[in-house]
């Protein structure tokens, strides 16, 4: 039972931590739900039935970017779901879903009870992005495959299955806490001291540090897992993906929630990689390669066949 | 424990001379990095006028630069305009407070030179020394006014939109009937040899001569650029005596009210940007209105 | 490796051939991979490189008599880093339109092993006048690398070099391609191998 500990832990911060981010606001009581649907549709979910007359008049509706609230977008349909608490404005042109809309309504009519008006916020499900992040670090926006990033661990730990797999978790972890480190560093020093020139050294310094605690804590804690993974933790530190993951986040100005994501799919993204590479390697092993080309220069050329692959989930998105 | 002492105290001192050459190396580069940047957009703007080396920029060319900003106090919230007034010879700025509907709402006078109001956090300073201390504001974009001599000539206009892979910065130029002069790909991160082409003459091009009736309704056409259209585009590569004066004419006239001709694999990105420069003008069109009829309404004497 | 007994001439030949960081050594390929589209991108990340090793290389030899051996790495990396950030405040001010082309690669010139590499084989245990030629043998390999790739690519994915048209077409679009990057690499590696092979066959008789 006890080393369950840090599961059930894990557990109850990740389902808090859904809780929080997915706690979709709107600012009225009669109101449940807000959603964009599609790409030029907006969903308004009524905790009751509403008036059809006043639902279905485009006019009760106005709609704003948040960051252009002088341009009115006005919707050119309203529909009334049969049950009568569900509106669908469609507008005439796709909507920017990237950012929140303001929606406001007039007074809202039901059942022939006046409710007050209504100011809502329309945006994205937070969650939603974040997954977006997670999906696009670790595939989409591959860092072995798409941004060309780690190279030189990626093809000197993956002759192996087991070692593509050792070096991919041990470095996934080591990256998180890295990644966590130089996002509060950058946030709450760097940034507001002016010193983001030093972004290179201490950013390089926090991977060398989390490599020495991790292999620290892991021979304390664990010999066991310590002697299956302790060697790749040197390697970690001449992983290029170690050092670009916070100078990202520092650029891209991310919040806690998304650095974590973003390492985390770097982390996952790399152990992906490695194992692919590692199985189409493995079968290489066993086939007839002329000999200047045996080795490295056949595995780059099966990195860029993978590639070619990986580029076609290039621009895809979920949300 | 002397060993130790000797480790910390030789590890400081690296510490501190490396930190010395980077500090150095930070206060000597900030400045022209600066320099150069502005530098950069200044000669894009020209470009985009068709001035450049051959062509200088004409003596009576001055450029002026309106800050819009969005200021929210308490419940109500404002667009706030930074704009240019000439002040004898001197040039000074006044912040134009407009509602949402675009009705004035009030002129407060600012103490910033042009000089400085290109900075973002002196900008801020002399806000945040008129505003009530309460109220917000967010930066929104910049306009840029080409004038030569008293007679405008273009709006320039940076922005900003997504593109296929991250966002796409760009450098629009309109003639003051908001026909497109010009677009320039500033920074983007599409994929080279696919999205990466938007720099490219023959598709950044296709904009020019655009007009803003066919700008609102622009559209992305998944068909072969014609080969013509597209020697007409590439400006770079022409060379003496490929066009006559007529011909060009003709083809401009020809393309004027076509929709723009989509990239080789690169539709999506090639959407990106139509909608991006389509929006951008949408935008501007109707604000620019707004803010010259509040302007001329107040008499607030513009130095555009 | 003790001290080095080998001329100068031979340190400089040796880092751009024999031990040339990207087709033989097979070290800091991120960038060979991922920005060589271009002879000019070749070029100017060439020259970072070079002057991160040249400086380090000389800022370790001349302190490497002070260097406690617990803490050589941390030093190294230290030494590193600070002539990167240099170079990437000086290219950033100087030559923006270059330095966006590169990205976040020359920032990540501090995690390239080769640096510390010849640090660690090098630089520390030679005088300073052979640690500078030796770096910059190392740096001149690696821009002859990226270079060399660069060339291919340009001239075969989009028919011109330096930016001057000179095929007046595009041969192969699939060169400059972002992922052929690896077919390129693995293609030259290929040859320098061979190059290798038949030459000292020859030399055997």
């Amino acid at each position: 039972m006890k080393h369950m500990k840090p599961f059930h832990w894990l557990a109850i911060v990740l389902v808090l931590g859904a809780l929080t981010l997915s706690g979709c606001k709107t600012e009225h009581r009669f109101v449940k739900k807000t959603a964009f649907k599609d790409m030029d549709k907006i969903v308004i979910t009524f905790a009751g039935p509403v008036d059809e007359a006043w639902a279905t008049n485009t006019a009760n509706y106005s709609v704003y970017e948040e960051p252009d609230p002088d341009i009115v977008l006005t919707p050119k349909e309203a529909t009334l779901s049969p049950d009568r608490t569900k509106v669908t404005l469609t507008f005439p042109e796709a909507l920017n879903t990237g950012e929140a809309h303001i929606l406001s309504m007039t007074d809202i009519l039901s059942e022939g009870k006046h409710l007050g008006p209504a100011l809502l916020t329309v945006k994205k499900l937070y969650l939603g992005v974040l997954f977006t992040l997670l999906l696009g670090a670790a595939l989409i926006n591959n860092f072995v495959f798409t941004k060309y990033i780690g190279l030189c661990v990626f093809f000197g730990t993956s002759q192996k299955r087991s070692t593509a797999i050792g070096m991919g978790i041990t470095f996934t972890i080591v990256i998180v806490f890295a990644a966590m480190m130089a996002w509060a560093l950058y946030q709450f020093v760097l940034k507001p001291f002016q010193l983001t020139f030093l972004n290179i050294v201490v950013f390089i310094g926090l991977v060398s540090l989390s490599v020495q605690g991790v292999d620290t804590i892991l021979r304390k804690v664990n010999p066991m897992l310590f002697k299956a993974f302790g060697v790749y933790l040197v390697l970690v530190i001449a992983n290029c993906i170690a050092i670009a993951v916070p100078l990202m986040l520092a650029d891209n100005e991310y919040n806690a929630w998304e650095s974590l994501m973003l390492a985390l799919g770097a982390g996952v993204g790399f152990l992906i990689a490695l194992f692919l590479m590692a199985c189409a390697r493995e079968k290489l092993e066993l086939a007839n390669v002329p000999p200047t080309f045996k080795g490295l220069p056949i595995a780059f050329v099966t990195a860029g066949l993978f590639a070619l692959a990986f580029l076609g989930f290039s621009g895809m998105s979920i949300y | 424990m002397k060993e130790i002492l000797k480790i910390t105290f030789a590890l400081t001192v690296s510490c501190l001379i490396a930190a010395a050459v980077m500090g150095l190396t930070f206060t000597v580069t900030a400045k022209a990095k600066k320099h150069n940047e502005h530098m950069n957009v200044q000669e894009t703007m020209q470009g985009l006028l068709g001035y450049g080396k051959n062509n200088p920029v004409p003596e009576d060319m001055t450029f002026h630069s309106v800050y819009r900003y969005i200021i929210e106090e308490g419940e109500n919230k404002y667009l706030g305009y930074m704009v240019p007034v000439a002040e004898g010879s001197e040039e000074g700025y006044v912040l134009v407070l407009l509602d949402l509907g675009g009705n004035f709402v009030k002129k407060l006078d600012l103490t910033i030179s042009p000089e400085a109001a290109q900075e973002e956090p002196e900008r801020e300073a002399a806000l945040k020394a008129v505003l009530d201390p309460s109220a917000h504001f967010t930066y929104g974009d910049t306009i840029v006014i080409a004038k030569r001599g008293e007679k405008r000539v273009a709006y320039l206009l940076p922005g900003e939109f997504p593109g296929f892979k991250t966002f796409i910065q760009v450098m629009l130029a309109l003639d003051p009937q908001f026909t497109i002069l010009g677009l320039e790909i500033m920074e983007h991160e599409e994929d080279p040899g696919l999205g990466g082409e938007i720099v490219q003459e023959y598709f950044k091009n296709q904009f020019r001569d655009k007009k803003f009736d066919k700008v609102k309704a622009l559209k992305v056409v998944k068909v072969p650029l014609p080969e013509e259209y597209k020697k007409y585009l590439e400006k770079k590569k022409w060379k003496e005596g490929m066009f006559t004066e007529e011909q060009i004419q003709e083809i401009r006239k020809k393309y004027e009210d076509k929709d723009i001709y989509a990239l080789t694999g690169a539709t999506i990105s090639s959407r990106s940007v139509t909608n991006g420069v389509k929006n951008m003008v949408k935008k501007f069109a109707y604000r620019v209105g707004k803010l010259e009829d509040a302007l001329a309404k107040q008499h607030i004497q513009a130095a555009f | 490796m003790a001290a080095t007994t080998k001329s100068n001439k031979q340190l400089v030949l040796d880092g751009v051939l024999k031990e040339n960081p990207i087709f033989r050594l097979a070290l800091s390929m991120c960038p060979a991979v991922g920005i060589s589209t271009s002879v000019m991108n070749g070029i100017l990340l060439g020259i970072a490189v070079l002057f991160v090793q040249v400086f380090s290389s000389c800022t370790i030899s001349i302190i490497r008599h002070y260097i406690h051996p617990r803490i050589r790495i941390p030093t190294y990396t230290l030494t590193i880093a600070t002539w990167v950030t240099v170079i990437d405040l000086v290219l950033s001010a100087y030559f923006p339109v270059a330095y966006k082309a590169m990205g976040i690669f020359v920032k990540l010139i501090v995690a390239f092993a080769i640096i510390t590499m010849r640090l660690e084989m090098f630089a520390c245990k030679n005088t300073l006048e052979k640690s500078f030629w030796d770096g910059l043998g190392m740096g001149l390999g690696f821009m002859f690398g990226m270079v060399t790739l660069g060339f291919v690519r340009e001239l075969l994915g989009s028919g011109t070099l330096l930016g001057h048209d000179i095929l007046g077409f595009r041969p192969l679009l699939f060169f400059i391609l972002p992922s052929a990057g690896f077919f390129v690499v693995g293609l030259m590696m290929g040859l320098f191998n061979w190059v290798d092979v038949v030459y000292s066959r020859r030399k055997e008789g």
